[in-house]
Parts: C-alpha cells; structure tokens; sequence
C-alpha cells in the first residue's frame, strides 16, 4: 500500500481557543490568543506569575452522551473522549468501520489531577505529630479515598476511556508522556493504517497540565520556560485509506503524505506556544488537526523528550 | 520482511535479579511473595507483595532516584544486563528504545505542612531545599538510559498499564521487521509496592485479602484463587535482525515471530466477559506468525489469579485453540512473580525464552485444584519438559488493551 494514501476524514478539538475543531480552527487563522488566569494556589511562591490557560465553556454530559462515564473520567479524559468524539462522528467511524478494524493509536500527558482528590486520602492519614502515616493510610485514608481515583491518575485511561465511546477494537499503542511520545503514536497510527493492519485509525492525544502542581513541575523542570504558559487541550484525528474514503463517499479533509518522529538536539519549539500556550502531549496532534483544516504544509514541532515530530500535510487527491 | 531474533535479555524481579537466578527460580517453582517489608501494610487489607529482595547495583545518578521511584532502577538494571548480553554498547541512530511503566510515583509525605495537606507549603519547602523533586515522570527510565547508552533514533515509553511489556516488544519487533531500525530495546518496569499501588488496587478489590497463603496466594485458575498478588521488577529484550545477528556471531535467545494487539472496548476494570477482545489479540499475532493454532506448543498466559481475568482468558485460549487446547501446556508465571503490571509482559516473554531455550516449562505451583471454566491442560507443582518450536504469551491491561506475542525456538 502506498503511505501517501492515508487521508483524514474525521477532525475533533478541545483547546484554549475553542471547544470544537471549527471553533479552535477559527480562532487560530484569526490569530487570536488563549484567555490566561494566574493560578492563586500559587501566590506566594516564586512562581507566583505562573500563568494558565482557560478553557471555553463546553458541555461534556450532552456530547458524550450522559454522566455514568463521566464519573470515571479525569479533566484530560473529557478532553479527549470530546475530540475523539468529535473526529469519530465526522467520519461516520461507527457507522463505516468494524470496531475490530478501527485502531487506536494515542498520546497521554504526564500524571495530573486535582490536589483536592487526594486530599482527603492525606488528611485521613496524618498521625497526631502531624505526619503522614503509613497505618493511617490504610486505616483511614483508604476509606476516605474516592475509589474511582485509579481511573483518573493510571496514564492509559483516557485513551481507553475513547476506545470504549468511540468503539475502537483495534490495534492500539499509547505513549507518554511529552509532545515527541504522541507524535510517535501518530506515526504508528499512518503505518498501521497505510500497511492494512487497521482499516481506521483514531489518533490524538490529550493532557491536562494547567493544575497548580504540574506547572510547578513543568516550570521547574524547564520544559515550560518564561514567558509561556500552560493550557488544557485535545485533538484526534480519525485516518484511513483514500480507497475506502472514495467507496463510501467520505469527505476527505487532508492527505498525511509522511510522518516521521526523530530524536534531536534541537531546542524545544511548539508553534502552537504562542497563541494557545503549551498543550504538550497534545501539542502535535492539535498542529496535525489544524494543518488538516488549513494551511496544509510541513509541520514540525520539538517537545520537551527533545525528539522532532514532522508531517507532511497535502490538500486531497 | 526480516526475521527478529532476541539477542539479549535483563530481569529485575521477586524471584531474583538477573537471567540466571530468575530462570533458575521459575524453573524450581520458587515463589517470590512474602509479607510486604517496603511500608508497614498492617492496617491494609492485603499485606503480600511480590518485592525484588535487593536493588541491583546502579550508577549513582540512577541511584539517587530509584530511592525515591525504584522501577526506575529496576529498568536501569534489566537495561543494562540485555544490552551486556546482547554485545550493544551504546544506542544509536538506527537504534529503537521502547520502555514503559504504569503509575507516577507520589511521596505523600512531602505534601503534609503543619499537619496539613498544603500545595504552597510543599512549593515553599522545595524551595528552601528541604524536599527533593517535585514529580518523577513515567520517561525517568527512558530519559536514564539515553543518558548512560547514549541517544536512540526514538526513545518511547508506553502506559498501557499490564500490557507495557509485551505491547513495547511487539512494537519493537516490528519496527525491526520492516527495516525501520537496526535494533529495538524493549520492555517494562513497574513498583506499585507502595501504598499508593497497594490501596489503590484493594479499593478496585483487584487483590487478595488471603494473606495467610503467603508465597501460594496468588494462585492463577485455582479454585481458592482470591485475587492477584503485585510484584514489582523489570525485564527488557534486546531485537535484532535475525540474519544480522547470525552473522554477527551472536547468540539467538529465541525468535519473536508474531504480534497481536485489540482493544475490549467494553469496561475500565474487568474484561469483555465472552473474551473477544483477548481472542482478538491471540488470532492476530498467530496471524502476523503465519501460524495455525495448532503450531502453538506452550502458552504462558496472563494469569493475574482475579476471579474474572482468569475465567476470560481461559474462555478465550479455549475458543482461539478449539480442538488443540488441551495438548497446549500452560504456564501461570505470576504465581511465583505476583503480577508486575507494566513489567509482567517482559517477564513472561523471558518465561518463555526459558521454555524454548532450556526444554523446561515452568510450573503454577499454586494450582492445587483448577477452577470451574478455567480448565487448560495446566502445568503444574513441578515444571515440565518441553520440546515444541513455538511459544505464545498473553498481557492484559486494566483499561481493556491486549498483546499476544509469539515467540519460536531459536534454530541455531
């Protein structure tokens, strides 16, 4: 099979400039930049002008179809089942492919979650010194844990959490947790599709780095540097042969011509930082999922891992 | 396409630290669980663990922070003996590293200020010094690695929770395959040996509560089965081009000849219960083989000892085997290793390597009386002889990913 051949025919987004792929794509040809809070769990450190970015307002229950999964779900979980959902319908994934057929290929970001989740497990489990302790823990703290936490810090859950709504029964590979992880997934996605393993790819990504203590870690760490900000964000794309795009019809918004994950000593560069801030693991997938509205072109985009995700994005055949 | 040999192999795990004392306990039907010493788990509900007794010798970078994470260390360590014993020095550009684990380590006590837990008081602390780092993300390993063997074309860690290890080989193994890289470094490290791993599992009731059966309490398809007991290690497999390596002079462990992977789509904790999805994962990698069921000789199954788990995977051999099942020895290796999630994958391909490389199927010793619809022509109480040419393996992940690799016999 030729690789070139593999189109994108379902586009789905959540990010600082919209809550749909034609909202966000809208705003970015527009060049219009995210909304930024300062975070107040923040104040009085030396990272006190540590910004975020804020998401638009969005109804997760009414397009993922009811709450019992949203309970399961963390805030880069939602995220992704709402792009995933997105790209999926657009594609008519459900109605055109065998689940065992649709591959799921994904890119997750680092653990995060509210601190108030764990805090009530902590406050369970200091002793009366006022240290934590390990007897409390079990004694206390564990009854006093949410036992749906393990869903939302275990990395593998929000794509797993897609392949269930999406029904995506395929080959899958998901990896974690920075921009160059994602784009590798994306990569796997185009050959798993282009080489017939997969009749259908979902491929995406989505992270969540804009809580209080993962932007200490990501100032601290340097991987956000001066001046750039964090912000919430997803992107799937749904991937598939030209062929079964002509047979049934389907629009075809792009071709992915190539895709090629690289380690590098270049420095860091995301064209997105500037406009909606630093997305991460979901950085690579939103510039694939914008460059498939348009301009089309080479992207090429180096995360914090240091490894350069490219693609080639050509108008259809 | 090329043929993919391992042409080394590293372990971290409960029943010992290295390739030898590791094969050497599976093969004596040796146990690695015990009472857990890393925290005191009296007022938990599950107090067995599967712990690696001591951590190898490390670098002082890596072992500064397998203080604090020790899957860390473990990867370090598997690493470092596949790569010896593969003869590979440094990682390059033709080079693929593809490690994995499953859940950030979080240091609850760091997080506690004037009796209290406190996000700014724990920044401040920082700070002034007076606590280390902030968060170890899942790459630590992988970003190590580079760091000592130097910079691979791609450095990639997986998070598909229990299917880390077998999903990272198989990846790996293809992009050998198809010319894509010289040589693949895979596997998968985890500890989830702490009370974060240890309560968060009991909370989903994933563990036995049985902790008066000591080493026999993870106990895979057996009727006093309870739930699952966690170990904790790492194993990770050098990939090369089979004819390559031959050429090479180098000594072929075994053959990784096909790999499968599905999805469930069905639950988040518990298996799709007519067992398509690991039915799915098995046919597939028979396929990517070009085998028929029939050429399987020995199965090491998934076999976490959880009530579900075992009845599906036993369901699912059952129906992908129809007919040859019951010729096709079956292994449970978590027995002795308790379920090393992100590891289990890698451990169990080394269980094979041992079954093809030696002649010798490890044994379940756990398995006193098999249960209701888990029946498989199991290997039991002591291990077995074993003479066939192919081997298969089974992962599966909370969440609902699946791997099944297949492994032959190296023809040297």
């Amino acid at each position: 099979m030729n690789p070139s051949d593999v189109v994108v025919t379902g586009i789905g987004m959540v990010t600082p400039l919209g809550a749909t792929a034609a909202a966000t794509g809208e705003a970015w040809r527009a060049g219009r930049c995210a909304s930024r809070r300062t975070l107040p769990e923040l104040a009085g450190t030396p990272m006190a002008d540590a910004e975020a970015a804020v998401l638009p307002a969005f109804d997760a229950r009414a397009r993922l179809g009811g709450r019992r999964m949203l309970k399961f779900m963390s805030d880069a979980a939602v995220l992704g089942c709402l792009a995933a959902r997105e790209a999926s319908e657009g594609a008519a994934l459900k109605q055109r492919f065998r689940p065992e057929r649709v591959g799921l290929f994904a890119g997750t970001g680092l653990a995060s979650s509210r601190f108030e989740d764990l805090a009530p497990t902590l406050r369970e489990s200091i002793d009366e010194t006022g240290q934590f302790s390990w007897r409390l823990a079990g004694e206390r703290g564990l009854p006093a844990t949410n036992p749906l936490l393990a869903f939302k810090l275990l990395a593998n859950m929000p794509p797993c959490l897609v392949s269930i709504l999406e029904c995506a029964k395929g080959a899958n590979l998901i990896l974690t947790p920075w921009e160059g992880q994602t784009g590798a997934a994306i990569e796997q996605a185009w050959r798993a599709v282009a080489g017939g393993e997969v009749d259908a790819a979902l491929a995406g990504a989505a992270d969540y780095p804009a809580y209080p203590a993962t932007v200490f870690h990501l100032r601290d760490r340097q991987a956000l540097r001066d001046g750039e900000y964090a912000a919430p964000g997803a992107a799937y794309v749904v991937l598939e042969r030209a062929e079964s795009a002509a047979r049934d019809g389907h629009r075809v918004h792009a071709r992915l011509a190539a895709v090629e994950v690289a380690a590098t000593d270049g420095p860091m560069h995301d064209p997105l930082a500037e406009q909606m801030g630093r997305t991460f693991a979901a950085a690579p997938a939103i510039l694939l999922a914008l460059a498939c509205q348009e301009p089309r072109g080479t992207l090429c985009l180096c995360g914090v891992d240091r490894h350069e995700f490219r693609a080639e994005v050509k108008e259809p055949r | 396409m090329r043929r993919v040999a391992i042409t080394g192999f590293g372990v971290v795990s409960p029943v010992g630290v290295g390739r030898a004392a590791f094969w050497d306990a599976l093969r004596r039907g040796q146990s690695g669980i015990a009472r857990i010493t890393r925290f005191d788990c009296t007022t938990f509900a599950a107090h067995l663990a599967g712990e690696v007794k001591a951590m190898p010798a490390l670098p002082e970078r890596v072992a500064a922070v397998a203080a604090e994470d020790p899957k860390v260390g473990f990867a370090f360590a598997a690493c470092t003996e596949a790569l010896a014993d593969a003869g590979v020095e440094r990682l390059d550009a033709d080079t693929l590293l593809h490690l994995g684990a499953t859940l950030e380590i979080l240091d609850p006590v760091k997080l506690i200020h004037n009796g209290r837990p406190d996000l700014r008081a724990t920044i401040l602390a920082y700070f002034r010094g007076e606590i280390s780092g902030s968060q170890l993300p899942l790459d630590t390993a992988t970003a190590l690695v580079c760091e000592a063997f130097g910079r691979p074309r791609q450095a990639l860690t997986n998070c598909s929770a229990c299917a880390v290890g077998a999903q990272a080989i198989g990846h790996g193994f293809r992009s050998v395959r198809a010319g894509r890289f010289e040589a693949a470094i895979c596997g998968g490290s985890d500890s989830l040996v702490n009370a974060h791993g240890i309560g968060g599992l009991q909370l989903l009731g994933a563990l036995t509560t049985d902790n008066e059966r000591g080493a026999h309490a993870c106990r895979p398809f057996d009727a006093a089965r309870r739930g699952t007991v966690l170990g904790e290690g790492a194993a990770v497999v050098v990939l090369e081009p089979l004819e390559k390596a031959r050429a090479e002079g180098k000594r072929l462990l075994a053959e990784v000849c096909g790999y499968g992977s599905s999805m469930d789509a069905h639950s988040l904790s518990a298996p799709d219960p007519d067992g398509d999805g690991a039915a799915r994962a098995m046919r597939a990698a028979l396929d990517d083989a070009g085998l028929r069921p029939g050429q399987i000789a020995h199965i090491n199954t998934h076999g976490t000892g959880t009530w579900l788990n075992d009845e599906v995977e036993a369901k699912a051999i059952r129906r992908v085997f129809d007919g040859a099942w019951e010729r096709i020895p079956v292994s449970s290796t978590k027995s002795m290793t308790g379920h090393m999630i992100a590891a289990a994958g890698a451990v169990e391909v080394g269980a094979c390597l041992l079954a093809l490389l030696q002649g010798v199927m490890p044994p379940n010793p756990c398995l006193d009386k098999v249960a209701p619809r888990c029946e498989l022509n199991h290997v039991t109480g002591q291990a077995a002889p074993f003479e066939g040419e192919y081997a298969l393996t089974n992962s599966f992940a909370f969440g609902g990913q699946n791997a099944t690799l297949v492994l032959r016999k190296a023809d040297d």
